[in-house]
């Protein structure tokens, strides 16, 4: 900002100053970044029941503390293997029983878009297309 | 003197206590009588300065993704609670003070507040002389206190560009203001010049002051920083925007008399901002348009 100025002949340098979180970008584990890059969605999910991501929730707590967590974290890991199949087999049930009613119910939206709005409608269509591998 | 405190009967008194950079300030150090069986003794000349921090844990894990959602907002997730208010010590110049004899009496010191110095406030750095001093009975540990005040000649005032935060520039916002340094009290006088691009429904206008204060710690995972609006002010409910018909509403914003002035430290820092921010009348998907231009604040003439 305007209130650093380069500093005047015989005074000490400004110390240099840290990073903001924007600025550092993402903070994940090991773990969660593989998961994250997975481009398949089965296979994320799949990473998503890895005990390995589950364990790395505890990094980055002070020592006891930490391994206070990996107990808690071995501790639900039945549940939370079972909300992650919950809650794939919830994303299922939407997709198979109503996505194609809401399809089905805006398809004369996207009909009256493709006609008036040709450039938009295809814009937004290779927005949503499933990227090819790689 | 309470069982606890180290004062140990040394004083630093700095004076004069309000400054600006580039003034100099001188600590004198007296003692009640005479401290026996000095090791050494030092001044430290610098701030100390607060932040926020993330205490510990990934700050984007999966779990405290789960913090996002509605309807598990910080329940679950092992970061719940996990960011912290905290300062840290920044030296600026130390020197040691020559002891003769293994006797300390006193000594006084001068510093020049350099130019790029923080201005003192609650938020960023607090001003100090330590003393420290190592002896073969209970060490000392005290420290005199100033504030740095940041004039309008201090800073470097210069016109930054317009920030848009957020919408569909469908109306072109610029903020005018009238000088780009404002004093904590004052009020900030300006204009906004609306220029459409299309025909488009009524618009409802109003600015503000904005407060933005980051952490940046060095080490430590930084907190997430926090902005302040000030209370909007209403500058129209219904301005007809008709394309290519530019509008100009003059505005006038009061600053609180306590603002923290605009400062960079290490840890941390303050930046001000004028925020313009227009909604369109009806539900027709215009979406909210929000720009802000940079200000400067100080705190003294």
């Amino acid at each position: 900002m305007t209130a650093v100025q380069p500093p005047y002949p015989g005074e000490p340098l400004p110390p240099e100053r840290g990073l903001t979180r924007d600025e550092r970008g993402r903070d994940i584990s090991e773990a969660q970044a593989e998961a994250e890059a997975e481009r398949s969605k089965w296979k994320q999910f799949l990473h998503m029941m890895s005990p390995k991501l589950v364990w790395s929730m505890a990094e980055g707590y002070p020592v006891v503390l930490k391994q206070f967590i990996q107990f808690c974290l071995i501790l639900i890991y039945p549940a939370w293997v079972f909300a992650v199949l919950v809650g794939g087999l919830f994303q299922l049930l939407f997709y198979v029983t109503v996505y194609p009613l809401l399809w089905l119910l805006f398809w004369p939206v996207r009909a009256y878009q493709k006609k008036n709005n040709p450039e938009e409608y295809a814009a937004n269509r290779a927005k949503y297309k499933k990227n090819p591998k790689g | 003197m309470g069982l606890f405190s180290r004062h140990g009967g040394a004083k630093v008194v700095v004076s004069p206590t309000n400054v600006a950079p580039r003034q100099t300030v001188t600590a004198t150090v007296t003692t009640d009588k005479a401290i026996d069986e000095v090791r050494s003794a030092r001044l430290d000349w610098g701030y100390s300065n607060f932040y926020q921090y993330h205490w510990a844990g990934r700050v984007d894990s999966v779990a405290a993704q789960g913090n996002d959602t509605i309807w598990t907002m910080d329940q679950v997730g092992t970061n719940y609670g996990g960011d912290r208010d905290t300062d840290d010590w920044v030296s600026v110049i130390a020197e040691d003070i020559p002891i003769a004899a293994s006797e300390f009496t006193g000594v006084s010191s001068t510093f020049k507040i350099p130019s790029w110095a923080p201005a003192s406030s609650p938020s960023i750095a607090r001003w100090e002389c330590r003393l420290t001093v190592d002896r073969g009975g209970r060490d000392i540990d005290t420290n005199g206190e100033f504030t740095v005040v940041i004039g309008t000649a201090d800073v470097e005032a210069y016109v930054e560009p317009l920030e848009v935060v957020s919408g569909a520039a469908e109306t072109v916002i610029d903020i005018a203001l009238s000088s780009p340094v404002h004093r904590a009290g004052e009020t900030i006088t300006g204009q906004v010049t609306l220029t459409p691009t299309m025909d488009l429904p009524d618009g409802d206008l109003a600015v503000s002051w904005q407060r933005d204060r980051e952490s940046h710690p060095l080490t430590r995972a930084p907190g997430p920083g926090t902005e302040l609006d000030g209370p909007i002010v209403t500058l129209g409910k219904r301005i007809p925007l008709r394309a290519g018909v530019p509008v100009v509403l003059p505005f006038e914003i009061p600053l609180p008399a306590d603002a923290a002035p605009t400062a960079a430290a290490v840890h941390s820092s303050i930046n001000w901002f004028v925020q313009a921010r227009m909604m369109y009348a009806g539900f027709t998907g215009h979406m909210l348009e929000r720009v802000r231009r940079p200000i400067v604040v100080v705190n003294a003439p």
